[in-house]
Order: C-alpha cells, then structure tokens, then sequence
C-alpha cells in the first residue's frame, strides 16, 4: 500500500495585489511522480518554493510523514531541489557540488566518495568529477544538479522546470532519464512545468493550476480525454472551439448532432470543444463545408488548418497519405468522429 | 614576451601612453629610492637612513598600533559588509539605491566632521580604544568594500545559490561561509586590500582623535631629518605593497586549497 509522503493543505500566497496561491492543496503518495502543470505566472513555483521552505505562504499548512513542517526551515527539510537556472556552485567541481549537501549532513569523508561515485555513475557523468560548473554544457550541469539533489537521499524531489534551458533533443533525453531514475530510487517527486508534452510524457498524475488554483489532478489520459473545465481542456493538447446553438442538450455541429454533458432542459450559445483528432477530412466538393488553408508536415502525421464556411478556423490531425491530396483553397467535407461533445458556455 | 610586442606595434598610440604614464609613476619612486639612500651626498649610498628609521623611539609601538586598528578595520568591515551585501542581493533590492547612497556619505562629509561625530557619538566605553578609530575606518572604507562586494555579487544568480545551498542543508552561516564568500572570493579580497591600504596610511581622522599611529608618527619623526622622511615613505610604500602582494598570494592559495577537500 503506497502512503502520502506529501500533503500540501490549503496554502495561500499574496504578493502585493497579485494572488500567487488561492487554497492550493495537494497529496504526493510516496514514489509518486507528480507535476504541476501550467502558464507562466499561475503560482506553480511559488507553490514547490513553499514546499522546500524557500518562501512562507501567508495561509496552509505542508505536512511531509504525518509531520507538520509548514515552520521547518528549508535546510532542515531534506528535500532535494532542482532549478530552472543552472545552479551549481562555481568554486566546487562536479563531486564537491554533488558532496555539499552530504558535508553539509557531516558525512564521513570516505562515504562521500563512495556516495557521489555511485550517483554520478547513476546520471551518467563518471568521468567528469573534476570539472567545473563552466566547463559542461548545459544538460550536463543539470544532471549533476539532479545528482546532488539525488544524493542526500531526499524525503522529496522538487525539480522547478530543470529543462527549460535545454535544447529540444537534450531535454527529451533528460526527462526520459529523470523519470527512470525516479522510478529506480522510488524517489517522491514534484515537477513544474509549463511545457504539457513533459509534464504528460513523465508524470503519474498531473496537476494542471491556473491563477494560482489547482484545477485538476488526474493521470495524463483523463486529463486529456476528460478535462474537468474549459481551461484544463484548452491547455492540455490542442482545442478546436467551435461556435454552436445548445438545444435541449445538444449541439449541431457539421450538420451532425451530438450529445453534451449539459442536462437536457439546457439551451443557449456555447462553444463546443473539439480534439484535432477527432476531425475526419474528406475531398468533397459538393458536400465541402470548408478551405483549407495550410497543411503542417509533423513526421507521423500532418495538421490540417481550415476555415470552415461561417469563418471558424479548425485545426486537424490526420495520417499524412489521407492529407497528400490536399493542398490549400481545396474544398473539404468536416465531420466530427466522437460520439460526444464537451461544451462550454460563451 | 612575442605577443606584448605585437600589441604594442598594433597599437601605437595607446602604448605611448603607458610608458608616458609609467614614466611619471615611477621616475619620482626611482629618484625617491635613490634619494632615501644617499649618505652624505649624491655620490655615495647606503642604508643609513633606513637604519635611523628603526632607532627613533615609538617605531614599534605606532607600527603595533596601526596594525591593530587595521586587523580589526578588516575583521570588522567584512563581518559588516559581506552580510549586509549578500543580503541586499538576495531579498533587500529595494534598498540598495539607499545603502548605495549611505555608502558613498563617507566620501563626501569631512573628515573633521567625522572626527566629531565619533567623539560625540560613539558610545564612551569605545573612547580610547584601538575600536574608536577601527569603527571610523570600517566607516571610511565603506565605499569601497561596498563596491568592491557589489560589483562581486551583480550578475551572479546569488538567489539560486542560496537556494541551493539551503535545500541542500546549508544553515545561513554556511551559506555564507561555503557558497558566498568563494563565489564572490576576488571581491572579498578586493574589499580586504582596501580597507587594509586605506587603514595603514590613514593619517587625518588618527591625528583628529589624538592617536598617534604609524602615519601620525611618520609625519612627527620626518620633521627632523628629510633624508629619513624620505627613507620612510620609500620604505612604508615597499612595505605596504609587499603586504598587499602577499595577500593577493595568500588568497589565490585559499582558493586553490578551497578546491582540494572535497
């Protein structure tokens, strides 16, 4: 049975009129990996800075083992921190960064070694104990930032958008690796990002915030396939909002009906969300009800922009041999392929 | 050697200036030197007058006392600075315009001034001690350190190492020792060289509050003999660069030192 190993309850954070934090709760069961998910600015580094010990909320409570730890200061915490900004210590090489936090512990020399050798070996950087900080590049300082965040064995792992300096093939690799490593060592970890695709490629579950709420917590399908709100549903993956007429809880888009969550004495203007892929694009030049205007090469398969007929702009995605005859200012037939619509209120 | 004389012939103009501006550096050190050492006349030289320096009485008690007030101008001054600095850096910007214009006060107010501000208002229990004037050179160099650990600090990610350090176990005081103090190392020393130089050749705010320092003494002895008066200079220069020299030395092994343990 897997028990909580973080509990967050209710923190609230102000800076000046802006409200950072607004009642943020959450619970990390142990070897979990969690991330919080969001624009820039909706409070989610603030929220792990909190957790670390590194800022006060002016509200809620951290609780880490069933212990309060909301007044332990951040060096009496035990939690590893990675940051966004490179952050080793440029008079130590790579083993004394990795040591600090194990001298700081007042580890025996001996052990030390021992402990760096085998977390180095771990990130892959056995042969660079003698570096320095300038002398790597920038997927390389971060991994040692992880080993020494890694090696002092940390109740929790906090990695504040560690690969948001990183070039695209780099922070794929590391992410892949971050989250191996987790699983390895079973290390309780939260992650913030604002890049969805990380956040949904390495996470248990993810907690997406906006203006300093947490809006929904849920594995990455769920949260994909069954968004809690209109925010959640845009900012995860791509929308289509499309413009339609609610009539006793259903929308007519396409010419097709569909079924809504709305209860069905429901009416009125709403927009209806619609996935990418759930747009089937068919050469039709009688039954078009659209143009298409660019098609976008994506590798396995291609997005398809097109202005339907009362000028909504919809964006496909379809397998690159359906999509070869079609070049823009063709006419195409749109149908929807769910079963279901979500809609949201104008 | 090869490359000093490429950049020379490159840049014509800008190394006549050099020679031109060492030349009035050193053709006054150089005639000073040779003037120090004259025994009786242009024609012959020796050490006579170094060696007088040493027989007037109150050599080794001011030299003593400058060193005193020195070694706690420093201790002082850094213990005062590098946190107030840090700190500034890491959570006080808002203050720095203001500590920044406190911090240049020093320069502008006379000495005078100063000198009756301490006797006013320093507490009396620091009258008469090495303290009174140690605190007034905490005072006076407090432009420079200032700078010295401001320039030191700007364009660090000061916050990020603080964070670190703190998440990684660091209690303040370690922060401070471990990760402040060597990342911003040639700006601590900058601080120290500072106020050690400005503290050994102070000589109004000594001479105000009556204290009779190396400087003060220098000034009193060099009446009586201008051949010694000279010697002195000459030699309280060698020795002040001697010490400022080794301290660059000193420093630059801490570091490497600093390295090694791991």
């Amino acid at each position: 049975m897997t028990s909580t190993s973080l509990l967050v309850k209710g923190l609230g954070r102000q800076f000046g009129a802006v409200l950072a934090l607004d009642d943020f709760s959450i619970e990390v069961p142990k070897g979990e990996l969690i991330s919080l998910l969001g624009p820039s600015g909706c409070g989610k580094t603030t929220a792990l800075r909190i957790i670390a010990g590194l800022e006060k909320s002016d509200t809620g409570e951290v609780h880490l083992n069933q212990k309060n730890i909301t007044n332990v200061s951040a060096h009496l915490r035990n939690m590893g921190m990675v940051f966004q900004a490179y952050s080793l210590f440029p008079h130590l090489n790579v083993s004394e960064n990795v040591a600090f936090g194990l001298r700081m512990r007042r580890i025996s020399k001996s052990d030390r070694t021992k402990r760096v050798n085998e977390i180095l070996e771990l990130v892959g950087l056995n042969h660079h104990h003698k570096r320095f900080a300038h002398q790597l590049s920038g997927g390389q300082q971060q991994r040692v930032a992880l080993a020494r965040a890694l090696v002092i064995e940390p109740e929790v792992l906090l990695l504040d958008e560690p690969l948001s300096a990183l070039d695209a093939q780099v922070r794929t690799n590391l992410r892949e690796e971050i989250r191996r490593l987790q699983i390895e060592l079973g290390t309780t970890t939260l992650f913030v990002t604002h890049d969805q695709e990380e956040a949904m490629a390495i996470s248990d579950r993810v907690g997406v915030m906006n203006q300093g709420r947490l809006e929904q917590i849920d594995t990455p399908d769920t949260l994909y396939n069954k968004p809690a709100n209109d925010f959640v549903a845009s900012f995860v993956g791509t929308m289509n909002h499309l413009p339609a007429n609610l009539d006793n809880g259903t929308v007519e888009l396409f010419g097709k009906k569909f079924p809504t969550q709305k209860s069905g004495n429901e009416s009125g203007k709403v927009v209806a969300l619609i996935r990418p892929e759930s747009i089937q694009v068919t050469f039709n030049e009688t039954l078009a009800n659209a143009v298409v205007l660019t098609r976008s090469f994506l590798g396995a398969n291609s997005r398809l922009s097109c202005r339907t007929d009362d000028g909504t702009i919809v964006h496909t995605l379809m397998n690159n041999e359906a999509s070869y005859s079609l070049h823009p200012g063709e006419k195409v037939k749109l149908e929807i392929t769910s079963r279901e619509v979500m809609v949201t209120n104008v | 050697m090869k490359k000093i004389f490429e950049y020379a012939s490159k840049n014509l103009l800008s190394t006549a200036i050099l020679i031109v501006a060492a030349f009035f550096l050193f053709l006054p050190l150089i005639g000073a030197t040779e003037f120090s050492l004259r025994d009786g006349g242009p024609d012959k030289h020796s050490f006579i007058s170094y060696k007088w320096i040493f027989e007037q009485s109150g050599f080794k008690e001011n030299l003593g006392i400058t060193f005193q007030v020195t070694a706690l101008a420093v201790i002082l001054n850094l213990l005062i600075m590098v946190p107030t600095v840090t700190w500034l850096h890491i959570s006080g910007q808002r203050y720095r315009r203001l500590v920044e214009v406190v911090t240049i006060l020093p320069l502008i107010i006379p000495v005078v001034a100063l000198a009756t501000g301490a006797q006013t208002a320093l507490p009396s229990f620091l009258h008469n001690t090495v303290l009174e004037l140690s605190f007034m050179y905490v005072v006076i160099a407090m432009p420079y350190s200032y700078r010295a650990l401001d320039i030191g600090m700007s364009g660090k990610p000061l916050n990020t190492y603080v964070a670190a350090a703190r998440n990684l176990g660091a209690s303040w005081y370690k922060v401070l020792v471990s990760v402040i103090i060597p990342s911003i190392w040639p700006s601590v020393l900058a601080a120290l060289f500072l106020t050690v130089a400005l503290s050994l050749g102070e000589f109004t705010l000594a001479q105000l509050l009556h204290w009779t320092t190396f400087p003060t003494w220098v000034a009193n002895v060099s009446q009586e003999n201008i051949l010694g008066a000279t010697a002195l200079s000459v030699g309280s220069l060698f020795f002040a660069w001697l010490l400022l020299f080794s301290f660059t030395l000193f420093g630059s092994n801490a570091t490497d030192s600093s390295k090694d343990e791991a």
